[in-house]
C-alpha cells in the first residue's frame, strides 16, 4: 500500500530534494536537516524560505520519531517524508505514517481549526497555547501544527482507513517559493 | 551556586550560566529529542538563581532555530525571569541575524507576551559575524 502512495508522490515533473521511509531517529533527522541547510544554500533559496523548510522539516520529522518510538504492536512505527518541488515552483513536505484512530480524532480537530484560520489567526491561537500550558505535557507541547501552519502556505491532509483501528495519515505543508534575494 | 558550561551539539545551544556575573546565554539551534528532560538541569539552575538574583540579569538568547517545544519551554524560562524582575533587573538581548526574519518574529512575539519585561531585539550582521 505504502508504495502505491509514494509513486504518487514521485512525479515525474516534481523535484525531490530528500525522501526517507522507515524508522525515524534523532541522528537520522539532525543528518537530514543539515543536508537540507546544504541544499538551500546550493540552490541559492532565501534564508527565510530555508528556515521555514528546516522548521517544518524538524517538527515533522520529530513527530514520526515520537510515533517509532511507541511501542504499541498494533501500530507500524515506521513513517515516510519526503521533501520536493512541484510544478508552481513551491516546496513542501509530505509525510505518511500510521496512527490510531483516537490520536485521528486529536489530530482532525486540530487540522480543521487551523485549515478554517486565517495567518493571523494560527499565530494568535499559537501564543494563546503556548501561554495557557494545556498539552505542555506532551512532548509537541501541542504547538506543533501550529507552527508548520505558520510557516507554511497552506496545508493539505487526509486520513485513510485502515481497519476499526488504525489509519494512514497523510499530511503537506506546502512551503512556498523561493523569492528573489533582496 | 555553580558556573554552567554547556558545549553546543548540532541540534542543541552552546548554554553558560554564571551566577556572579548574572549572565545567561543560549547560542545556536535548539531541537533536542527530549526537549524538556535536555533542558531540565537549566531550568533548575534558573529557578535556584531567581530566588537571590545579581541587581542585574543579562540574558543573551541567539537562537537560530527551534522546535516548538523548545518554543514552549523558553515562553517558560521568560516567564520565570519575569516573576523576578522585583529582585533584579532583567535585560534580554534577543540576538538575530538581519537575514533571518523568523528568528526576529518569534523575538517580537515574546515582546508582546511580556510587555513588562525589557526584551531587546538586537538585529546581527550576518557579514560581521
Amino acid at each position: 500500500m505504502i508504495k502505491t502512495l509514494l509513486s504518487d508522490v514521485f512525479k515525474n515533473d516534481e523535484v525531490i530534494f530528500l525522501s526517507y521511509g522507515g524508522y525515524f531517529t534523532q541522528p537520522l533527522i539532525v543528518a537530514m536537516t543539515e543536508t537540507l541547510e546544504i541544499e538551500s544554500e546550493k540552490f541559492f533559496i532565501s534564508t527565510r524560505l530555508a528556515t521555514n523548510i528546516c522548521i517544518v522539516f524538524i517538527e515533522l520529522s520529530q513527530n514520526l520519531m515520537n510515533y517509532s518510538k511507541k511501542k504499541n504492536n498494533e501500530l507500524d512505527p515506521k513513517g515516510v517524508i519526503v521533501v520536493g518541488k512541484d510544478e508552481q515552483n513551491n516546496y513542501y513536505i509530505y509525510t505518511q505514517n500510521i496512527i490510531t484512530k483516537k490520536d485521528k480524532e486529536k489530530i482532525e480537530k486540530t487540522l480543521s481549526l487551523i485549515k478554517k484560520s486565517s495567518l493571523d489567526e494560527i499565530k494568535k491561537l499559537y501564543r494563546e497555547i503556548r501561554r495557557s500550558g494545556v498539552n505542555s505535557h506532551k512532548k509537541g507541547g501541542g504547538i506543533g501544527f501550529y507552527e508548520i501552519a505558520k510557516r507554511s502556505k497552506y496545508i493539505e491532509y487526509e486520513f485513510e482507513t485502515i481497519d476499526a483501528e488504525r489509519c494512514f495519515f497523510k499530511f503537506k505543508a506546502v512551503i512556498g517559493r523561493n523569492e528573489t534575494v533582496k | 551556586m555553580e558556573k554552567i558550561y554547556i558545549e553546543p551539539t548540532r541540534y542543541t545551544p552552546e548554554i553558560y550560566l554564571d551566577p556572579d556575573k548574572g549572565i545567561i546565554s543560549l547560542k545556536g539551534k535548539s531541537y533536542p529529542e527530549n526537549t524538556f528532560e535536555f533542558y531540565e538541569p537549566i531550568m533548575k539552575w534558573i529557578k535556584e538563581y531567581s530566588k537571590n538574583p545579581k541587581d542585574t540579569t543579562t540574558v543573551n538568547m541567539e537562537i537560530v532555530y527551534f522546535n516548538s517545544s523548545t518554543s514552549k519551554l523558553f515562553f517558560n524560562l521568560l516567564d520565570i525571569l519575569d516573576e523576578m524582575r522585583d529582585k533584579s533587573k532583567v535585560i534580554v538581548n534577543w540576538i538575530y541575524d538581519k537575514e533571518n526574519e523568523n528568528a526576529k518574529e518569534a523575538g517580537e512575539d515574546f515582546v508582546e507576551d511580556f510587555p513588562e519585561m525589557d526584551i531587546r531585539l538586537v538585529e546581527k550582521d550576518s557579514l560581521n559575524d
